[in-house]
């Protein structure tokens, strides 16, 4: 094939797309870590619509990025749910924070705010009284690094 | 110095028996995770504050492990329900042993 500028152009529009295509969606590119997230708690987590966890899908700076958790359960001695523990796969220390809750005392919504290293999955597991472990995810783009070395 | 402002705390002075109350709090605190390295080459320790408990009535109502993930200046939002009036008391400690605590009086009506 002779190097026509027709040609060059062609294959430039083509190069083009495909790298358009594969920065704007960098969540697919990411394992979630969530083989991480049930080595650390020494148990098979189900991914469930009951557990809550808002983040920014992208946020400029990775050293205070706000988190929402929340779990729907109405808080009974029968039915409540004992801890939720956050965790963050791919910074340099996974285990962010554990919030505990009581039975009739407290509800189960808390906010906060974390520091991540890199653009990652935040997982959220919430441990339930029966001893379901409940998983929520969600896929957070941050431009600076929250853990730096300096 | 790791404190950099003691602790604040949001909590309303009197609330209808049963309803659902908002607690915020906040801690002026460095998290210095551990990681870091000043200039000279060393690594700075690592000094966070590592637990947060709200105790109402003398009761654990609501609790936090802190992990160096934590950001900076650890701000907490979170909900209790009205029992009964009570003091509502607050405890962060610190890496190294320090506590810092602060109390509410509550009216439940």
């Amino acid at each position: 094939m002779s190097v026509s500028r027709r040609n060059v152009l062609i294959a430039g529009s083509a190069a083009g797309a495909f790298f358009a295509g594969g920065v704007r969606d960098p969540a697919l590119a990411l394992s979630d870590g969530a083989d991480i997230v049930e080595g650390i708690i020494g148990a098979t987590a189900i991914e469930s619509d009951r557990v809550l966890l808002d983040l920014p899908a992208a946020f400029p700076n990775g050293a205070t990025v706000p988190v929402l958790v929340a779990v729907d359960t109405p808080m009974t001695t029968a039915d409540h749910v004992r801890r939720v523990r956050l965790f963050a796969p791919r910074n340099p220390i996974v285990e962010i924070m554990t919030f505990g809750f009581e039975p009739e005392l407290s509800l189960p919504r808390v906010s906060a705010r974390i520091r991540l290293s890199e653009p990652q999955y935040v997982i959220a597991v919430a441990e339930m009284n029966d001893g379901a472990a409940l998983l929520a995810k969600r896929f957070v783009e941050v431009a600076t690094n929250g853990c730096p070395s300096q | 110095m790791s404190l950099l402002h003691p602790p604040r705390v949001v909590a309303p002075a009197s609330v209808a028996a049963g309803e659902v109350f908002q607690v915020k709090t906040l801690i002026g605190h460095s998290m210095e995770t551990g990681l870091r390295y000043s200039p000279d080459g060393t690594v700075i320790p690592r000094n966070i504050i590592n637990r947060f408990v709200c105790r109402y009535d003398g009761k654990v109502a609501f609790s936090v492990d802190l992990h160096e993930a934590v950001a900076a200046n650890p701000f907490f939002e979170f909900y209790l329900r009205a029992t009964k009036s009570g003091v509502l008391e607050f405890e962060w400690s610190e890496d190294g042993g320090a506590v810092y605590t602060l109390a509410r009086d509550l009216v439940v009506t």
